[in-house]
This record gives C-alpha cells, structure tokens and sequence, in this order.
C-alpha cells in the first residue's frame, strides 16, 4: 500500500469515528435521561437562547475540528518519511509561503467569527429583556446558602424572607437582584439561564422563566470557601395560582406550638437560635414569643458589609421548603415537586442529623463566624426543637 | 580572519583597564567546573538547566498535587481530603504549574536559546540573569514553605477578594501566596527586561529582527508582555498584602472598596499570562515542525505577525473571565467580540504548522510527535475556546469543569506538550547526549492517552453542570462516570512522566557506558544552535556567526534546484563551529545574586510573621547590592591574551570604530560592564 492509499483510508476512518462519536457524546450530554444540572436541557427562555447560540458555537467548531484533526492525521501518513529515503531522494519542494493562501485563511475564520458575532450580540442584547409584569425577587448569597427577599405588595418593605428554595411563577419572567453579604458567590440555574455573581457591595440582574411549572437544581459556581462544593439552591416554580396560595401562606403566621415539646422547643429556640436566625416576631430573650407577617430586613447582619458571617436563614416557613442546610438535606421523605408544599412526611432524621453537629454534615469554621456551631444540645433538646421546627409551615 | 574587519564593531573595551582599579575587597569566584560553580555561574546556559531542573521539580510537586485531587473526585462523596485541604491542594497546583513549572521551564528554554539562536555569547545582562534565577527559586520554595507553616494556600490561584481576606482565610496560606508571587514577579520582571535588551542589542551582524528564528521572536513576545503585564499583579498583590497583613480595605465593599478591583487587575495580568505560557510552546513547536518536515516555516511573516497580534489582542480580552461576573452588558459585548476575534491569528498558526507538513519528507521522532500533539491537541482547546467567547454560552460553562478542560488543553495539550517537544529535541544541544527514542515514544503516547482520558471527559463533566473547586460531588448528577475515567487518565499520566524520568535515567547511564556524541547538528536542523558542538561550549560560539537569511545554518547546508526541491551544497562537518577555542573573554562569575536573593524570602517571612525578622533580610540585601557594584569586573587572573593588542579605544572609551548599524549599540546599565566584555570581543579562534 502506498502512503496515499493508505492516508485515504487513516483520513476516512478517523472522519467516521469522529462524527460516530461526537454524536455519542452530544446525545450523552442531552438525552432523556437529564442530570439535575445540565446545562444542554433548557426550560426557560433565556437557557433556550443560550442553547440556540452554544449549538451554532458547537456545530462550526465541529467542523472545523474534523477538518484541522483529519488534515492532521493525512498529512501524518502521508507524508511520513520512509526508511529507506536517503538524502537527496524525495526531498521536499521548499515552500516558504504562499501569501494568498495566508491572507485567505486569516480573513475566512474572521468572517465566520463575525457571522457568529452577528448571534453572539443578539443573543448578549436579549439577555436581560424581561416584561413588564416581573416580579422582583432580592437574591442573598452568603456562605454557604441563599437567601430570598420578596416584596409582594410593592410598598418597599420586605415581606416574605426565605432561604435556599426561591419560588417563583411559571411561565413569567421574574426579574433577580443578586447581591452578596460576604464573599463572592454566583447563582446558577441552568436549566433556566447561565450564572451571574453575587459581589458585596454591588446588585446584579439576572432574569428567570420557566415554561412550566418544576423544580430546577442550582449550584453556587464562583469558589466561596469550605462548602462552596455544597452550596446549593432550587427554583420551585408553581402554576400562577398556586404561587398566589403560598404567597398567603408565606404572609400570614404560623400555627402557635400546641403540645408541650413544641413549646420546649420554642423556649429552647428563643434562647440558642434567635441570636442567629430570624422567626418572624420573636426576639433574643422574649419571654413570651408571638409571630408577625413581616420580618424584620434587619436582623443580622446587614446585606453588603463583607467580611462578617453572622446571618442565618430565617425559619418563619421553614416547612414550606423541601430541603434545608444550604438545599445539602432533604426536609421531606418526598422529593421536591411543584406543589405549593411538600405532600411528604418530614425528615427528623436529617433535621436531628444537621442539630447534633453541623460541622458533620457540610464543612464549617464557625470559630471564625462561617457556619453553623454546634450548640452542644442534649438528645432531648434536639427532639424538642426538632418538634418545634417542624410546626413552621 | 578574513572578514575582521565587519567584525570591528564587536570591539568594545574589554575589562582590563578596570580589572587593573578595582577596589580589591571583592574578588570573582573563578570556578566554572564543579559543583559550587553552579552557586556563582553567570553562564546563560547553567542558568537556564537550573531553571529547567527546578521546574521540572516542580511539575512533580504540582503532579502529586493533581493526583490528590483527581483521587479524591474518583468516586462521589469520597472522604480522603477534607475541604479545607482539597482547597489548599487545588490552590497550589494551580499557583505551582503556572508559576513554578511552565512559566520557569518557558524560561529554561528562553535563557539556553535566545542567545545561542541570535549568535550572542552570553544576555545583556548576566549576573541579573543569575540574580533573576535565584529570586524566582528562593520565591518557589518559600511559597511551597506554607505547607509547614499552617497551609497552603486556600483562595485558588486567581484569589478573589474578599474570600482572599484575611477575614475568609484566616490561615497564613494566602499571605505566602500575595508575598511569593510578588517575589517571583521580580524575578520574572528582572529577567524579560534581561531578554528583552537582549534580544534588541545582542543580535549578531546580519540578524536583522525579521531573521530571527520564530522561538527567538515567540520568547521576545513574551518577554514585553510580562514587563508590562508583571507590573499589574504587582499592584494587586501589594494592594492584597496591605488588605491582609496591615488591615487596608481596597477590597472590603463595606468600607469603601470593591472586590472587582482585584478581578479586573488580576485579570489585566491574567490574560496576557495565558499567552505568557502557551507562547514559548508555539515558538518551540515552530522550530521543530519546519526540522522534521524538512521545510522552511510556512509563511514566516505571518507566523511572526500573529504572534504579535495575540499579544496586543492578549491585553483586550481579559474581561472574558469575568462573562458572569456581573459587569454590565456593554462591557460583555466588547470583550465577547475581542476575544472571539483573537482566535482569528491562534488559528493561523494552526494553519501554518500544518502547510509546513504539508508535503515534507516527516520523521517521528519524540520531539516531532509532541510537537504534532500540540497542534492537534491545542486545537481542541481553541475551539473550546470560542465556544466561551461567546458570551452568553460562557455564562453555562465558566466554573464548571467545561472550563478546566478547556484550559488543561490548552496549557497541557499546548505548552507541556510543547516544552517536553522542546526537552526532546535540545536535550542532545544541553548535555551532549539524546534522550532515548523509544522510552521517548512510550512517554509520547502514554501521555497522550492520560491527558485525552484524564480532560477529555471533563468537556461532558461541565456541560452536565459540575462545578469547579469543588471536594466533592454527589450521586444523582451524572458525574460518576466520567470523574472515575479522567482519575484512571491521571495515573496514566503519571505513569507517563515516570517513564519520562526512567528515561533521562537510562540515557545518562546508557550514555556514561557508551559516549556517543551526538554532534553539532543531530537533527539536520536549521538555526545557529545547531552550529556549534554539542554540549555547547562554555563561549557558545567559535567565532561570531555573520548571517545573511532566515535560516542561515540551513542555507549554509543546503539550496534547491530549479524545482524548489532540496539539494546539499555543503557537508554538516564543514559549516558548523569545531569547538576548541581559546582566550574567549566572558563574563565572571558572582556570589552576589544568591547573597541579594537570599534576602528576599526572609523579608517575606518577616512581613508575614514579625516585621523585625525583615531587617535581616533587608541588610543582606544592602550589601549584596554594595558588593555588587564594588565587585571587579574580572577575576583577577581572567586576562584577555589578547593576540592583537589592546583593543583600539579613543579617549571616551568607545571602540575606534563602533560604526555598523547591524552590531547594535552597547548596552548601557550596571551590568554594561559585562555585557561589553562578555559580548563584544575580538578574540577570534582560529578553526579547524
């Protein structure tokens, strides 16, 4: 066989496994089988945008890959030096150039880079188009969880604190201001758009849709300290009108504790966790704690002082979400669904799990004020609390 | 000696006047054979084997470090690291293979090559060189010192504030990160303007710019982008070190800083860093593709132009690390379009490696197939590449491991694969003996299948959402699979870098059995290095080279019929330099860059544990620079015998007839001294 047949044959078979594989992968990467994370499966407009631009981007480097590698591989075989070449037999012409060739295969990539500009500027433009109608959800990062603050009635004021899960209309734009009270973190949904930081002293937009009503998983991606690796969060968006039910019941009080370990709870609450997180209306050292609707924006420390740690989430709802301790723990035997709360039968376990040392289940250095401390509390305290906390809905 | 008289203008005053005055405290070690030599060489090529050797060193440190880290992701929720270690191992690796391993390995080849490709004797400046070497060692191992001091390092290498503050990171890791990296910046800063004035005025008669070999003018780009881009993190480290060590707040948004000061200045340096490392590789692959093609560079011209467009583009793009930072949409759309269109000249490159090929007459030795393993793996990373121009894609990928493949393919696919082409084929040029071929072809492929396996997988782990910096992971996200496959890679490529060491082993223990000199020019290869015998000769050169074209070595071999094809004119024996002579005045060695070297990593103790244990350090670094400039040009016993005279010199010092465009000017500094005597001499030895 001679070099040529035989760099034939090379180029064909590596063209076939290429495109047999990159087909494989590009499958892998978007089949039905979809990763909570995924960035290829989109569910909202602006991921759909994204999408649309990234498979342009893949399709032309495709191409090009398969050209520049198979050239590669031809010219390997083909012109490999044989062994019996001696000096002076089969010597090279001696190019040293060829301008035209050159200036051809400068201004031909520039081209295709500025019809792929063309998309990129577009796509860049719609990013942050949001409709008139988009609710405005204050987005907290702190380590190593999320908060969200949303003020439902548009008086200014705060009305609804949570933490880890925002909720959200489906099919209606809802319009993020991230912020952060510590370090740099970034919010990330992909299945619903690309990541934006949350940076002391600075509020940055992000827009989020969903064409239907799910759960959709986030990960803080900017590195944030010991549990940036754990630092997650959800996007539960409901049906329209199920949003408006836990609007309701994310404004109005919770069940006072009835039976007696609930009120041990409360007690034992009011006196170890209020320095840290917020019930809304109860303080440091009440004697006798009574709910609000409205939670205090203040409590803690204050959004956009960095280099202090010592906020926690506010636990007024803490049963209307599906997981806790930075969305790292399932709250309910049942996974997360779209339902305004979830049908499951709560997991004391983990709650037990997360009071008895926090630092066991997620990396911590509440020494240095990042994290939850161990409380050092006795079985009996934990049960109480645990009986408590789970009357928060 | 026929064409002495063009040679004139290298006739400088040599040392001997002041040989004769000097103030006679200090006397210049004189050794240049054994062991201590080493310690007070000014020799461009020791410089540059140590350089070399210590990275080399390094790249093992930093592969242990990956090796840890790709073990403790092998499997989810794996509990061999804990966080707080997994976040001072990744930090490391990143800070140790940017800055102690492809950055000094870079200047390995750099301060071997330069001179002996533009035809000098020796850099502008030699004891700066020596000074440049030892701070840049002293910095590696006082920051790698953190380990036995309370950690490493904990921020990850681009240390954003304000988890970089001492408030987040309360431990002493990343004061050894602001302290050793300002440490290395002097080093770093002191040797570009070395090769930099090299490179303009050292030149031999003939080697217009515009011949120089394409390493010369990649390693000359880097060296002008690092004067300017070294300045920057300058900044940002002395603002990180006040923030951290004397309680200043230009990062604390609370009181008035901005945490995107530090990205923005880390990223001014950052992104010219990035073509810092992969430049050197491309000037590395450029050499060696046209030798083992057995053709001249395609389109030298445009190889030499785009290496200069990407390092003016290199300076407006740095904002695309920062895509999803939040800096508003304008500032996006103009770095998303620059930066997409820096791929335009990447891609010519490309382009004409492979028209190089193209119809040559292709030997595989190592040296090649790295070389050929770094156009087609470099390529995967700049397509990657553009696929995170775009900003909006970016926003999906950036600090997801999409990303740390992308980057491993472009710094491991592109410059690790290029250096180890490098250390394949200078290796005979450094130590007078090859590295064997065929441990060299396992190497080749062993690291080709670890690196494809190892960061291959890592495109899927990203798309499917894993984020970067990350201990560990979890079940149920898909990232099992591919997280165990690019482990089992990772060993493969420590298996291949063990073979790597086994052979430079066997080599030496092959060759000490059996010398077998390889020669001036093993290769048949085609820039001035190859001229001269093999190891190099302490004075490089015989007599100064008087070139004429690109390639000159080669045109001196070779010509072509009216076909354009290749025809011998003359034998290898008769162009290249024997060796052999006599009465070549150079530069003396010097204790005084380790002395002032010294001084630095105790001053960076003392500012990170008790100011006071800095004065030691301070003082040490006085009387370097005293005995630095008292020291006598000469040793004392270095004369010139000179066999025509005194040099002609005039009354202002300047040679009778310092009149040629082509010799450059002398350089004029401290080391000016040095430079003179070492550079400009009139000894020619008589050869053959």
């Amino acid at each position: 066989m001679t070099n040529k047949t035989k760099a034939m044959i090379w180029a064909i078979v590596a063209t076939v496994v290429f495109i047999v594989s990159g087909w494989l992968m590009l499958r892998g990467a978007t089949s039905s089988v979809t990763f909570p994370l995924n960035t290829l499966s989109p569910h909202g407009v602006k991921a759909d945008y994204i999408q649309t631009l990234t498979y342009w981007v893949f399709g032309i480097a495709a191409v090009v890959f398969l050209l520049v590698e198979v050239a590669i591989i031809w010219m390997v075989v083909r012109f490999r030096a044989e062994d019996s070449d001696e000096e002076g037999q089969n010597e090279p012409r001696q190019v040293h150039g060829i301008t035209s060739l050159e200036i051809g295969w400068t201004i031909v990539p520039a081209v295709i880079l500025a019809g792929l500009a063309v998309l990129n500027v577009n796509t860049i433009l719609k990013m942050e188009d949001a409709s008139a109608d988009a609710i405005e959800v204050e987005v907290i990062g702190q380590q190593w969880w999320w908060e969200f603050r949303y003020d439902t009635n548009g008086d200014g004021e705060v009305d609804i604190i949570t933490a880890n899960q925002l909720v959200m209309p489906a099919d209606h734009d809802v319009n993020l201001k991230i912020q952060s009270n510590d370090v740099i973190h970034s919010f990330w949904i992909p299945t619903l758009n690309g990541k934006k930081d949350a940076v002391p002293g600075r509020t940055h937009p992000l827009v989020l849709q969903s064409y239907e009503p799910g759960v959709f998983e986030g990960q803080c991606t900017e590195f944030c300290g010991l549990s940036h690796g754990v630092m997650r969060m959800q996007v539960k968006s409901l049906p329209e009108a199920e949003y408006e039910d836990w609007l309701d019941i994310m404004t109005t009080n919770p069940d006072d504790p009835s039976d007696a370990d609930q009120i041990a709870g409360q007690e034992l609450f009011v006196q170890q966790c209020t320095g840290c997180h917020q019930i809304n209306g109860i303080s440091p050292g009440d004697e006798d704690p009574a709910y609000t609707p409205i939670p205090d924006p203040d409590y803690g420390a204050t959004v956009g002082s960095a280099l202090s740690a010592q906020n926690a989430p506010n636990l007024t709802h803490l049963m209307m979400r599906d997981t806790f301790a930075g969305s790292l723990l399932a709250l309910y035997d049942e996974p997360a669904s779209p339902e305004v709360m979830n049908p499951g039968i709560p997991n004391t376990n983990n709650l037990k799990r997360w009071l008895r040392n926090p630092e066991e289940v997620k990396p911590m250095d509440p020494e240095n004020g990042q994290g939850m401390p161990n409380m050092g509390l006795s079985e009996e305290q934990i049960d109480q609390l645990v009986a408590y906390l789970i009357t928060l809905k | 000696m026929t064409v002495v008289s063009e040679r004139t203008p290298l006739a400088l005053p040599g040392g001997e006047p002041s040989a004769q005055n000097h103030l006679g405290v200090f006397t210049r070690p004189t050794a240049t054979q054994g062991w201590k030599s080493w310690f007070t060489t000014v020799d461009h090529k020791k410089i540059g084997i140590m350089y070399g050797a210590a990275a080399l060193f390094f790249f093992l440190v930093g592969g242990l470090e990956a090796l840890l880290i790709r073990t403790q992701l092998a499997i989810p929720g794996s509990d061999l690291l804990s966080a707080e270690l997994y976040n001072q191992i990744f930090t490391m690796h990143a800070v140790t293979m940017v800055f102690l391993v492809v950055m000094p390995l870079a200047a390995a080849f750099a301060n071997y090559l330069l001179p002996l490709q533009i035809g000098a004797r020796d850099v502008a400046f030699p004891r700066m060189n020596a000074l440049s070497l030892w701070i840049w060692l002293l910095g590696a191992i006082f920051f790698n010192s953190s380990w036995l001091l309370g950690g490493g390092a904990d921020g990850g290498w681009f240390a954003y504030a304000p988890n970089s503050g001492v408030a987040f990171s309360p431990s002493h890791g990343m004061d050894f990160y602001a302290v050793g990296l300002l440490i290395m910046g002097i080093a770093s800063t002191v040797s570009a303007v070395n090769l930099t004035v090299t490179v303009l005025n050292l030149r031999t008669p003939g080697m217009t710019l515009m011949r120089m070999p394409v390493f010369t003018w990649m390693t000359f780009i880097v060296q002008v982008l690092l004067v300017f881009a070294l300045p920057v993190i300058t900044v940002a480290l002395f603002l990180l070190m006040f923030d951290r060590l004397f309680g200043a707040t230009f990062f604390d948004a609370s009181k008035g800083g901005d945490p995107f000061l530090w990205e923005h200045l880390f990223w001014i340096f950052g992104h010219p860093e990035v073509y810092i490392m992969i430049l050197p590789a491309f000037g590395v692959v450029s050499e060696v593709i046209p030798v083992f093609s057995r053709k001249p560079i395609f389109g030298y011209p445009f190889m030499v132009g785009s290496g200069i467009a990407i390092g003016f583009m290199g300076w407006g793009v740095w904002a695309h690390h920062m895509f999803a930072s939040g800096m508003g949409e304008i500032s996006v759309l103009a770095f998303s379009l620059a930066t997409m269109f820096i791929a335009v000249p990447t891609g010519v490159k490309i382009l004409n490696w492979c028209a190089t090929m193209y119809g040559g007459r292709l030997r595989f030795t190592t040296a090649m197939l790295f070389s050929v393993g770094l156009v087609a793996m470099f390529t995967i990373g700049g397509l990657s590449g553009v696929s995170h121009a775009v900003a909006p894609a970016d926003t999906q990928q950036t600090d997801t491991y999409y990303i740390v493949a992308h980057f491993h393919y472009v710094l491991f696919g592109g410059a690790v694969l290029g250096l180890f082409s490098g250390i394949y084929f200078w290796y005979p040029k450094m130590f007078g003996m090859f590295l064997g071929e065929t441990l060299g072809k396992w190497h080749f492929w062993l690291m080709m299948i670890g690196f494809n396996l190892t960061f291959g997988p890592m495109h899927m782990l990203g798309l499917q959402g894993m984020m970067r910096r990350t201990w560990t992971y979890s079940d149920g996200y898909g990232f099992n699979t591919w997280n165990l496959v690019a482990t089992i890679g990772a060993f493969t490529l420590a298996v291949s870098v063990t073979i790597f060491l086994v052979n430079i082993w066997a080599s030496y223990r092959a060759h000490k059995r059996n010398p077998v000199n390889p020669g001036p020019d093993p290769w048949d290869a085609r820039s001035l290095e190859w001229m001269i015998p093999s190891p190099t000769p302490e004075y490089n050169f015989d007599e100064t080279v008087v070139v004429e074209e690109f390639d000159e070595f080669w045109h001196r071999k070779y010509g072509h019929d009216e076909d354009g094809r290749l025809v011998r004119i003359a034998p290898t024996e008769e162009v290249a330099q024997h060796g052999g002579a006599t009465g070549i005045h150079l530069p003396s060695p010097s204790y005084w860059p380790l002395v002032m070297a010294v001084g630095f990593p105790l001053v960076g103790y003392g500012l990170i544990f008790n100011l006071w244990w800095a004065l030691p350090g301070a003082l040490l670094m006085l009387v370097a620079i005293y005995g630095w400039v008292m020291e006598p040009p000469d040793a004392p016993s270095d004369h010139h015998d000179d066999l025509e005279g005194p040099d002609p010199v005039d009354s202002t010092g300047e040679p009778a007839e310092l009149t040629s465009g082509e010799a450059q000017a002398s350089a004029e500094s401290d080391d000016a001294e040095e430079a003179d005597s070492s550079e400009f001499t009139t000894e020619e030895a008589p050869v053959g």
